[in-house]
């Protein structure tokens, strides 16, 4: 029972680090429909800038500028990749302009960071604390509530500002927006620039409870989509869920079946909720007009 | 020309048979052995990217699957070669159902990201599962010994010769026929080819099935070809690079994919051999810089159109002599390469090379199979696949509720269809009349209510199998398949009359002959019966708006639906033809054929329904015959706002 409970809390900082890259998934879905393939690239680039930047400034001070970071990744993704093939309306066009970017981008970080995964160095105390006979990293505290409080952050921003209002009216009808005297391409923009803020700062969360180094973003970008899935790529509460859901069942299957298949649930989860409710657990089933 | 093609094909299959005696040396012999595996899988890899436009990222772990269960089967069972490859192909085929099922039930991205989770899992898997796979350490394979002789790599070039000419032969059968026909339809306009009940889900999962087992036909040929092999090969650079040929050689043609087969086997060699690369890259910018010259000088091009694609080429070349080794910058050549493409080669080396052949020798190409079949009257008409059985009324709509969040777009609205009757439904717009169509055909499930159609209750049911049931529409605003020729269009509608499989296929079989005739003079005549037969082999993008309206109600009629909708066929109309639509509305009814008509045009509503509904507000204010609809205050005050006795 112990045990359980245990894999439970680890899975729980895991889920998290899914969530938040799947919320990343979600912002530019809404406003474009499209979504970045490279956003794992975008977690990996910002745990490596903050690895070498937190070598000259606290762990405290660097994420900031791993936001900034993040947010100019993000532009440069979108107008590179992302723009051309929204004009064209060529779905084929985004996803392979996004992957090639990722690839890219892995490249480069092979070239200057090495290949090999580096340890970074973590800001809070590494003993363990003890509640109930449960240990919990501080690190593991830091990712969950790091995590919930940037899509609290987000969310507010959306409905309270006059320009989340705009990411709002284009998410919901990009045409009317625009004959709205919304610059819709600038919102798109936008909600890549803060997708790929919160991968960096998802990086920069998970890289001192695991290896930092150029591959590790692939895995979990990949495991995000399972949860934006699950979740529904409309629903912000469905990918909060489906992180925990992803995190617990993925702790658990490593523990009682083997750490060589703790990566087999994430799909298997992926095709039975398509099977069942292709909207996701949480999502809303959209009519499509005609 | 058809006769200049065929002997460039018998030409290019006799050079790749002498080949191996040409140039005996046994690396080059087995690279175009790996050509000859990897373009059999980018031949059905294409089926998935180029004609039903979805993105595979998991054919690389197809691929595996296929070389796999040859290996196991191999190591494990010592099947034999001849029995292995076809469990290769069903096996394979099997892992693509169970991705396409689930995964292409929802329109949108989704195919791309199950099939990424899958290739990372699937080499997982493989790496795991020790008992079976021998893990990372890999599995032996010998080639197989037949009649006593040990079969050489020579040998084996021409079994892959052999089976990637059959590969060929089925894919291009296979997209020759109505099957090919399908996939085009769906991804031109999915939802007019769900109204024609060609389903595009389920036409979506068999192109990935199709698909799937062609890769695993490559994987096993490939683990008989390399005699080992391990997880690490079927990674997702592999599945980039696959994609990367498809794009680059050229979607939608069959010299594309051996094309990109020849540009990814070689592209590894080019990149570990310095002088090599910079030799290509150099050459592909002066190319590159020349045709932009020419394009810039024939005005074909902008000068900000080529800047970018001339800067890159050219900063490829300069990057290979600035660096001694750029094997470590492999994975950034691929990406500037997809980019590049994806942008500026849509169409890839083949589609540069036919726009360049229109440009300059504009009869060389045939972008379509002129039909040249004549119809006649008698073959116009055909009966219904399932007989009216119901007497009284065809369609009874009960109760009928579409609510769009708080909308209440049609709001307990009752039809009764009549047997055999032209069923007019009029009212303002925004009453509800083409949601009220769309409901009736399955494109909207209603919120509440029920629907029941000669005798069966098809509330919920999808638009393909209410198609299939003997519902067929036109769309208010046109639903053609547009880059299809007009007769090809009516083809789509008679889809339901091909019975044959892909055995009768791929086989040609008399039966697949048979109904492929018959089908095109039924289409004929029916394009005659709407006045289009001169402008049977015409793009249908490329008519008037008019006879776009009309070649819609030819396509529907080619259903054999016992009930027709019309929704607006008049608008765009001039006079005389609006006389020839009533004409034809008749002689449809004269056939037995219900149908139900919205137009605005009140002297057609009036002159051809026997009863009219009509709408507003997503309500039912009247029904009646026409004179009676006419004298009725309500409709008046829907019609012109306020009460007839206040004005």
């Amino acid at each position: 029972m112990e045990i359980l409970a245990q894999l439970i809390v680890s899975g729980i900082a895991l889920g998290m680090i899914y969530a938040l890259i799947a919320f990343g998934y979600q912002l530019t879905f809404a406003t474009s429909g499209t979504l970045n393939f490279g956003q794992g690239e975008a977690l990996m680039l910002g745990a490596l800038v903050g690895l070498t930047l937190v070598g000259h400034m606290s762990y405290w001070l660097m994420i900031p500028l791993v936001l900034v970071f993040g947010a100019l990744q993000g532009i440069f993704v979108e107008r590179v990749g992302v723009q051309p093939a929204i004009k064209t309306k060529s779905e084929f066009g985004w996803i392979m302009t996004t992957i090639s970017l990722a690839i890219i981008f892995k490249n480069v970080a092979e070239n200057v960071w090495g290949h090999d995964d580096i340890t970074f160095p973590s800001p809070l105390p590494t003993s363990p604390l003890q509640f109930m006979g449960i240990r919990v990293l501080p690190m593991e505290i830091l990712v969950v509530v790091g995590a919930l409080a940037i899509m609290l952050a987000v969310e507010l921003f959306n409905r309270k500002s006059i320009y989340g209002k705009a990411v709002v009216a284009t998410s919901n009808d990009r045409d009317a927006a625009g004959l709205m005297g919304i610059n819709t391409g600038m919102v798109i923009t936008f909600s890549y620039a803060l997708s790929s803020m919160t991968a960096a700062f998802a990086g920069v969360l998970i890289a001192p409870l695991t290896l930092t180094g150029s591959t590790m973003g692939v895995v979990l970008g990949l495991k995000a989509f399972s949860v934006a899935i699950i979740g529904g790529l409309n629903s912000g509460m469905g990918v909060i869920v489906g992180g925990l859901i992803l995190g617990i069942a993925e702790t658990t299957t490593g523990y009682y079946v083997s750490t060589g298949y703790k990566d087999v649930p994430g799909l298997l989860l992926l095709l039975l909720v398509l099977a069942i409710k292709p909207s996701g657990i949480f999502g809303k089933s959209v009519i499509k007009k005609v | 020309m058809s006769a200049v093609k065929n002997i460039s094909i018998v030409l290019a299959i006799a050079v790749a048979a002498v080949l191996p005696t040409l140039w005996p040396n046994p690396y080059y012999i087995h690279l175009m052995v790996v050509i000859g595996i990897y373009a059999i899988l980018l031949l059905g890899l294409d089926i998935v990217v180029g004609y039903v436009g979805e993105v595979s990222l998991g054919h690389a772990a197809l691929f595996g699957i296929g070389s796999y269960t040859a290996g196991v089967l191999h190591f494990q069972l010592a099947v034999p070669f001849l029995l292995a490859v076809p469990a290769s192909i069903a096996v394979t085929g099997l892992f693509g159902a169970i991705l396409a099922l689930p995964a292409l039930r929802v329109n949108g991205p989704y195919l791309a990201m199950v099939t990424l989770a899958f290739g990372t899992i699937i080499q997982i898997l493989i790496n795991e599962m020790t008992f079976l796979t021998n893990g990372p350490l890999g599995l032996s394979v010998r080639k197989p010994i037949w009649f006593g002789h040990q079969i050489t790599g020579t040998d084996y070039y021409y079994i892959v010769l052999v089976a990637l000419v059959l590969a060929l032969i089925v894919v291009q059968r296979v997209l020759k026929s109505h099957l090919g026909r399908a996939f085009e339809a769906l991804h031109d306009s999915p939802i007019a080819s769900d109204c024609m009940g060609v389903s595009v889900y389920a036409y979506k999962v068999y192109a990935f099935v199709l698909s799937a087992g062609m890769a695993g036909l490559a994987g096993s040929l490939f683990t008989y070809s390399e005699e080992y092999i391990s997880p690490n090969t079927y990674s997702f650079e592999l599945t980039i690079l696959f994609l990367l040929a498809v794009i680059m050689g050229g979607r939608k043609t069959r010299t594309g994919p051996i094309l990109g087969a020849i540009i990814i086997v070689m592209l590894p060699n080019v990149l570990s051999d310095i002088d090599l690369f910079r030799k290509i890259s150099t050459g592909i910018a002066v190319i590159a810089v020349l045709y932009s010259a020419y394009a810039l000088a024939v005005r074909m091009r902008t000068l900000k159109q080529v800047t970018i694609p001339v800067l890159v080429t050219v900063a490829l070349a300069v990057s290979g002599y600035v660096m001694d080794n750029i094997t470590d910058q492999r994975l950034t050549i691929f990406g500037v390469m997809i980019l590049f493409v994806v942008y500026y080669l849509p169409n890839g080396i083949m589609g540069f090379v036919r726009s360049l052949i229109v440009r300059f020798r504009p009869q060389w190409v045939h972008r379509h199979v002129a039909i040249l079949e004549q119809g006649d009257k008698q073959h116009v008409w055909s009966v219904p696949d399932h007989p009216v059985t119901s007497n009284g009324f065809l369609l009874e709509a009960r109760n009928l509720v579409m609510q769009f969040g708080g909308l209440k777009a049609l709001n307990e609205v009752n039809l009764q269809i009549a047997k055999g009757s032209v069923h007019g439904l009029i009212g303002p717009n925004g009453s509800g009349k083409s949601t009220t169509m769309n409901v009736l055909t399955g494109i909207y499930n209603p919120t509440a209510g029920e629907i029941e159609f000669n005798g069966k209750v098809i509330t919920g049911a999808t638009p393909s199998s209410i198609a299939g049931e003997g519902i067929a529409r036109t769309f208010q605003n046109v639903q053609l398949f547009g880059e299809m020729t007009a007769i090809e269009n009516v083809l789509v509608g008679l889809h339901h009359t091909y019975k044959h499989s892909l055995v009768d296929v791929v086989f040609q079989t008399p039966r697949c002959r048979r109904e492929k005739n018959a089908a095109e003079i039924r289409a004929a005549s029916l394009l005659q019966f709407v006045g289009l037969a001169d402008l049977a082999n015409e793009e249908a993008r490329n008519l008037p708006y008019g006879k776009q309206r009309l070649l819609e109600i030819a396509r529907a009629l080619a259903l054999n639906p016992s009930l027709l909708l019309l929704d607006e066929p008049a608008a765009g109309l001039t006079a005389p033809d609006i006389k020839e639509l009533i004409a034809m509305i008749n002689k449809i009814r004269e056939h037995g054929i219900t149908v139900i008509l919205i137009e605005h045009h009140m002297d057609v509503v009036m002159s051809i329904c026997d009863i009219v509904t009509v709408l507003d507000f997503g309500q039912k204010i009247a029904e009646g015959t026409p004179a009676n609809i006419q004298s009725d205050e309500k409709v008046i005050e829907a019609y012109l706002g306020g009460s007839a006795q206040a004005a």
